[in-house]
Parts: structure tokens; sequence; C-alpha cells
């Protein structure tokens, strides 16, 4: 059983998407011990005893991420299909690099296709949060 | 897997084996682990500092998911010939250490790739290591690929290492070539033409006009052979700039 099937089906976090099920998209993007992995290519019991980060665990408290919040203002996202995965390689990407360029932020979510938003408002919104994030928003 | 290049009945996951994760420098040779994330080799600094092609090419493949969990040792053994490692390995002349339950052996890089996804390892082998010569001072590499895309397999990729004499003669050269056969490739006609000699950018312009004599480069569904075999000429001639001009700044 695939980690995206076993993380959908099994544990209903329906949050993380299947788009191609072939590796190319990105939807199905969570973190695996700290570092982006796509889940659909990863058997679940490879990933026993491992720490794993789906989008919801992205927000805390019922509070959205500095990252969430921003992609919401600055229209980071239209039909939503890709946005977990866009969060988790944003997040990642800020993590090592809390001042990112933007060609930077372009390559690091290289690996997550969008189909609606031509990618401007996605850049705009990492842009943001990592300037609020770096002032000291929420970031948890 | 996915692509349904493989089918097996069963599969052992070697990705517990955390001691085939590391590099280092040891006795004149930087001995990379078969685990070693692409991402790890694209930051480390002993590779960034005696072996940017190989950071270059691992800073190139597929995207930051694909990089952080694709190991060298997987990317040898898959031996994709349009893959960055094996024709960045095969110019810095890497051997490919390999284990099997009766014991170990290194394999040359050039003897190692047979044919499209075929390699010289054994059914009882898996590959754990890689080996690669610290170059001597004033050397430089560089590492180029053309593709369809970012993240996509290369149309045409080149790997080149140069060394230099203090009166700047080139005494060792390699010029690779990925994508174009069913292996990486050597340019010999390119390396012939270059060896020896004191390297300016006209005697790259006409090496690199050699660089896929003799071979007919594999059509697919990325290009044709003709269009693959100018793609080679020119990104030879560019990667093959940027390692002599590294080697003569003595990165």
């Amino acid at each position: 059983m695939l980690l995206v099937d076993f993380l959908r089906d099994k544990l209903e976090l329906t949050g993380t998407h299947i788009g191609c099920d072939t590796g190319h998209c990105g939807a199905c993007t969570i973190m695996l011990n700290d570092v982006t992995v796509k889940s659909c290519l990863l058997l679940a019991a490879q990933t026993n005893n491992s720490k794993i980060l789906t989008i919801e665990g992205v927000s805390a408290d019922g509070k959205l991420h500095s990252l969430q919040e921003a992609f919401l203002e600055h229209q980071g996202l239209q039909c939503g299909y890709c946005t977990p995965g866009m969060i988790l390689s944003s997040l990642f990407l800020l993590k090592r690099n809390p001042a990112p360029s933007e060609d930077e932020i372009k390559k690091a979510i290289d690996g997550n296709l969008c189909r609606c938003t031509g990618y401007l408002g996605i850049v705009k919104a990492v842009k943001a949060a990592a300037t609020r994030m770096r002032q000291g928003g929420v970031n948890h | 897997m996915k692509l349904r290049l493989a089918a097996p009945n069963a599969l052992i996951d070697i990705n517990g084996i955390t001691e085939l994760s590391y590099i280092r420098e040891e006795n004149g040779t930087i001995a990379i682990g078969a685990l070693t994330r692409h991402d790890e080799l694209s930051r480390n600094k002993i590779i960034q500092e005696k072996c940017v092609l190989l950071a270059e090419a691992a800073n190139v493949i597929a995207d930051q998911q694909v990089r952080n969990r694709g190991t060298i040792g997987g990317s040898l053994a898959h031996a994709d010939p349009t893959a960055d490692l094996p024709t960045a390995c095969m110019a810095v002349n890497a051997s490919i250490i390999t284990r099997s339950e009766s014991g170990s052996r290194s394999v040359a890089s050039r003897d190692f790739f047979r044919d499209f996804f075929t390699t010289a390892l054994e059914r009882d082998e898996i590959i754990q290591e890689v080996r690669i010569p610290i170059p001597p001072p004033r050397s430089g590499g560089a590492y180029t690929k053309l593709a369809k895309g970012h993240n996509d397999l290369a149309l045409v990729a080149v790997a080149a290492q140069a060394s230099l004499r203090s009166s700047d003669v080139c005494n060792a050269i390699s010029v690779v070539l990925g994508g174009i056969g069913s292996t990486p490739t050597h340019a010999t006609e390119t390396e012939k033409l270059l060896l020896g000699q004191v390297i300016d950018d006209r005697l790259i312009r006409e090496a690199s006009l050699k660089a896929a004599e003799g071979i007919t480069p594999n059509p697919d569904f990325r290009a044709t052979s003709e269009l693959k075999l100018k793609i080679a000429r020119t990104l030879t001639e560019r990667t093959v700039k940027t390692a002599v001009s590294r080697a003569h700044g003595g990165s």
C-alpha cells in the first residue's frame, strides 16, 4: 500500500491529494523526517517509525500558519488542489532559507504543478510569508 | 516501478542502513556512500570544492522532493542514459564499489554501464560506495544539461573535467555526453583534440564540433538524432569552456 493511500484511506487525512500517481505533480507532497517527499512514491511500510507531517499538521490550535494566510491574501490558489503540496514545499524552503529570492522560490516549487494560478500568486505568497515569518509572525 | 520499468516480486528496503550515507575524503579519493541523497551531494562542501561538476549534476536532478529521497547508488544502478549522475560520475572517473555476500569489488564507471538500464551488477550485488579520485590542483569541472522544462530528464547533457599543468598545457581532459547513446559516452575526438594543448576558445570551438563524431544519437520522443547532435556540440563548447576556466581559477 502506498503511503498516500494509507494517509487518505486508513487515517482519513484527505488533505494530501493524488494528482497523477506517477510522481510528477507533487500534489501528494508531505514531510518525512523533516524533508519533503512525494507520498505516492513510497510504500506505507517503508515509513514505519518515521515522523510524518501532512497539511493537517501545518496549522495549530485552529490558527492558520503564516504561509497559509499569505496564500489566501495573495491568491496563491484558485481550485486549491495543488495547495497542500505547495504549502509543504514552501515550508521546507523557508526552514532552510528564510529569505529566498524569487528564483529560489520558483526552484523550490519546481516539483509542484499548478494548473490554475500561473504561479505568480504562489510566488508572491511565499515571499510575503517569508517576510512575515522573519518579523516573528505566526510560525509554528 | 511506477513507469512499469520493473515489476519485482519482492522488495528489500535498504534505507535503514544509515551507515551507507556518507561523504568523506579517504586516501586521495572522495568516498560517497550508496545511500547519499542527491540533496546532500549538491550541498556538500567537499563535493562543491573538489568535484563541483558532481554537485552541479545533483542539483539539477528532477525536483526538490526527488533530490531529498533519491540516492547516488540508486541512480547509478538504474542506469538511465538520460540521467545526470551516471554521466557526471563517468567524467570524474568514478569507481563503483559493489558488495555481495561473497565480498566486494571495484568497477570503473566506464565498464559499469552496459546498455539502457543495464549495468555490470550481478544479481546478488548492490552498490556500496562510489569512489572518485580527488583531482589535482589546477583542475576544473562543469555539468550542463538541456531538458524540456526544469525538472525533466536530459535531451543531452555534458560533463567536462580538465586538469592543467603549470604551463597551462592540458594534461587530463574528460568530456562525457549523456542522453546520446544507450550509456554515457566519452566524446573521444573532442578529448583527443584538447589533450596536450594549451586550450583557448578557438580550440574549444573546433574540438566541440567533433563532440559526437562517429556517434548517431538515439532519437527519442524528445528530440531527433540531428537535433541532439547540434545540442551536443553547443553544450560541449559551453561546458568545456567553464571547466577550463575553473581549472585556471584553481577550483
